[in-house]
């Protein structure tokens, strides 16, 4: 930890409260994780303790408090797989096949997946499954990726859509914001996208950013016009009332969806035009981060404790904001003040435009998300867990790498294009939701590696939670695209 | 207490006699599994065996509730259990009296609000349903369903106002609605409501952004409120002046001044104006904070000082 930062414990104003309390415990414990004295030694990434912790998981099973999981196997699945791929794990081919067998075992007979056999179709572990899929399966027989059944999963989507433009997460269910991130990153992945299936859905997502900056989970569609609660219900105008509050989470989604919904907007500046508010969602994104004495990490909503899962959905957001126009980097240089003297250990802050501390978000995961026994967590003293493992990991790839919309990449993938025989207006949209969706790439020699090199994990593609390489691979299949090849400086996919 | 004594398994049951379970994997070896009590083993097998059968009646009622109280998260079973509430014309009021234990028991849990809410809308009744919330924000003030469902109650099932069952919450983000009418009166109240509670804790990042919140939703600019802001920006006077007043209440005595919050709220103050004397202000305000204040932020100060020059 570099010295010249100050530990000052969270303001308090004499005014104690539950919050107060429970802010200035987590600031005590955080600090204790912090090395002591003289001892500057740079944190290590316990590469080898956390792979076993997964090897344990997959291989002999996750215990028995897994069970309230048991509607979510899919995201088991994906957690575990996914977090290889980001520790530059591959997984063997006796296992992979495994694996896809396991994942087939979820799909609905009316399309999408379930959160484990015989389950009903459900949003979110249709996200888990396919993404589990893009890391273990390929096409043809056996292999998983043909055995999607596509035209069965874009009648489920359908059967969930909404007057508001949202989706159910499943029949019966709620509306929440993170089914519609899992519906839109599976129909991008899988080229089921189309401008029917998600109309008036960026409207729904505006709807949801709240007077904080961030979104919630929901907003209201309806009221009730008659004094009696039995009168019919008539859907809201545009923008809806958001239904709860700022959150991490949900921010993450709705952020990613109105990425994935971009090609979709109408191009005019017309009155009906959805629109987020930018600068008000950088602003939370932003003080999400936590001080100092919180070690950096990254909350959830404004006065809770900070998560390593937000590492993920806070910290991972930022890689978004390129896409919709927020760029620090396009500032002409010099044109800003700097501030402070450099100090020592910053040498890399010429490099790094980011708009969050990356040096700091590494710190806390590092030094405070760590489980000794392996895995990863919310905060100490808690017990590892799978999510927390991914989000973690995915949440130090973030800070770690700077991966962006490359015009450069773009170019490419447009030129490789191959149109389909009749060249429709849809057709115009696959190859930009393709080539969108592909150009992210990581900025040669922006990284920055608290630790040092032995600490690198895999970057991952910011919208999907995928490697490139992954995606990519998902993507040409389903797009019958060839991907012009990418010049690396490392190799991306290490062997275990 | 004493642990329940462990159920009868299905499999052993008389009255389950006619159905055969179903396992849940038919291929033995799934990779990464649970390893799953026998009890939830039994219970979700023959859960498995009714949904394929279709059968919907009050013992599948009692099967759900099971499933869910071993694991509440089960969608399925939420699911299946709503479709035989409504199949079998299951009396409405004692599903919401069972709603009204398991959301208490399982807070966190999506589909014990949506469950609540399905039958909400079926039943029309939710006179009880504001004292419900005040009564399970009392037991954990932050849940964000529980501020969800509130806010989903009064557009939904009664119209107008909504008073009164206010509950203290350190993240002041729900303001109370009073309608259309007034307006004017409301935006004061609820501002000086907020500088009130600012002023108790300068350092609530909470209170702060309601403030900005109430102005923006109003179309008021932020300098509707610099008077108040400004003594949140310097240090805390060693002799606190004696005034009352209800539109700028001063920091209270224990306040840790200056606070981040206030110096980026004044420093925003000064941007809006956009004059090149404003801006140096400003300029000089997000410096503070990327120096001393807030130096984890100070990246962002120093993209907000970069777009600030581009204004002039």
């Amino acid at each position: 930890m570099s010295s010249s930062t100050t530990m000052r414990p969270s303001p308090i104003d004499s005014f104690p409260t539950p919050t107060s309390s429970a802010q200035a415990e987590t600031e005590k414990i955080l600090l204790e994780h912090l090395p002591v004295g003289d001892n500057t030694a740079a944190p290590t990434l316990q590469k080898n303790a956390h792979m076993q912790y997964l090897i344990r998981n997959i291989v002999q099973g996750f215990p028995a408090r897994y069970t309230s999981q048991d509607a979510s196997q899919p995201w088991l699945m994906f957690w575990t797989l996914q977090a290889f791929s980001v520790l530059q794990v591959g997984l063997d081919p006796g296992n992979k096949q495994k694996a896809v067998e396991t994942i087939m075992a979820w799909q609905h007979p009316e399309g999408g997946f379930g959160g484990g056999p015989h389950q009903a179709a459900h949003l979110l572990p249709t996200y888990a499954a396919v993404c589990a899929l893009a890391i273990a399966g390929k096409p043809g027989e056996g292999g998983g990726w043909d055995q999607i059944d596509r035209k069965k999963m874009y009648k489920f989507f359908m059967s969930l859509k909404q007057p508001d433009g949202s989706f159910l997460v499943a029949h019966h269910s709620e509306v929440d914001v993170r089914g519609i991130y899992c519906l839109l990153v599976t129909a991008t992945l899988l080229d089921i996208i189309t401008s029917e299936l998600v109309e008036g859905t960026a409207s729904f997502i505006a709807s949801l950013q709240t007077y904080e900056g961030g979104f919630s989970s929901a907003s209201q569609p309806y009221y009730t016009p008659s004094s009696s609660a039995g009168g019919p219900s008539i859907l809201l105008e545009t923008p809806r009332p958001p239904l709860g509050e700022a959150h991490g989470g949900y921010t993450f989604c709705a952020l990613a969806s109105w990425v994935m919904l971009l090609p979709f907007l109408p191009s005019s500046s017309s009155a009906s035009q959805p629109k987020i508010n930018k600068n008000s969602l950088l602003r939370w994104l932003v003080q999400m981060q936590g001080v100092p004495a919180e070690l950096g990490g990254f909350k959830g909503r404004t006065n809770k404790l900070v998560d390593g899962c937000y590492s993920w959905w806070v910290g991972g957001a930022f890689a978004l904001l390129e896409s919709i126009g927020i760029n620090p980097a396009a500032v002409v240089p010099g044109a800003g003040a700097p501030t402070a003297e450099k100090q020592d250990g910053d040498d890399w802050d010429d490099i790094d435009d980011s708009l969050m501390n990356r040096k700091a978000l590494q710190e806390y995961i590092l030094f405070a998300g760590q489980h000794p026994a392996g895995g990863l967590r919310d905060k100490p003293p808690k017990h590892a867990d799978a999510y927390h493992t991914l989000s973690c990991l995915a949440g130090l790839s973030s800070a770690q790498h700077k991966v962006f919309p490359s015009p450069a990449r773009r170019k490419e993938l447009l030129d490789s294009w191959q149109a389909t025989a009749n060249s429709t207006n849809e057709d115009g949209l696959r190859k930009r939701v393709f080539t969108d969706a592909l150009c992210y790439t990581e900025e040669e020699g922006t990284e920055t590696i608290v630790g040092g090199a032995p600490n690198r994990v895999n970057a991952t593609h910011p919208l999907f939670n995928l490697t490139i390489t992954h995606t990519e691979g998902m993507m040409a299949h389903f797009y019958k695209q060839t991907v012009p090849p990418r010049v690396f400086k490392r190799a991306t996919a290490g062997k275990p | 207490m004493i642990p329940d004594p462990p159920p009868v398994p299905y499999s052993t049951r008389s009255e389950w006699a006619d159905v055969v379970p179903i396992p849940q994997y038919e291929k033995a070896n799934p990779l990464a599994p649970i390893l799953y009590s026998e009890e939830y083993k039994d219970a979700t097998d023959y859960f498995r065996a009714v949904v394929k059968a279709g059968e919907k009646s009050e013992r599948v009622l009692q099967l759900t509730e099971h499933v869910i109280r071993l694991n509440p998260a089960h969608y399925s079973a939420w699911q299946y259990r709503y479709e035989t509430v409504v199949d079998i014309q299951w009396p409405l009021e004692s599903e919401i009296a069972l709603m009204d234990e398991l959301a208490d028991r399982y807070l966190k849990t999506y589909q014990v609000w949506h469950h609540r809410r399905l039958i909400l809308v079926l039943s029309k009744k939710a006179k009880e349903e504001l004292a419900f919330i005040a009564k399970i924000l009392q037991k954990d003030e932050k849940n964000y369903h529980t501020w969800a469902h509130r806010q989903w109650v009064p557009r939904v099932l009664q119209r107008g106002r909504v008073r009164g069952t206010t509950v203290s919450l350190s993240s002041s983000n729900q303001g109370v609605r009073e309608g259309e009418e007034d307006r004017q009166r409301v935006v004061r109240r609820e501002l000086i409501y907020t500088k009130q509670n600012i002023s108790l804790a300068p350092n609530n990042a909470s209170a702060w952004n309601y403030l900005r919140g109430v102005l923006d939703f109003n179309k008021l600019p932020l300098s509707t409120v610099t008077t108040f802001v400004k003594p949140y920006t310097v240090p805390l006077p060693e002799h606190l002046m004696d005034l009352v007043d209800v539109e700028n209440p001063p920091p209270g005595k224990g306040a840790e001044l200056p606070c981040a919050a206030a110096i980026e709220f004044l420093a925003d103050v000064y941007e809006e104006e956009a004059q090149k004397e404003s801006i140096d202000k400003a300029v000089a305000l997000w410096k503070s904070l990327a120096e001393e204040h807030d130096t984890i932020r100070k990246k962002y100060w120093e993209y907000r000082i970069q777009q600030a020059l581009l204004l002039l």
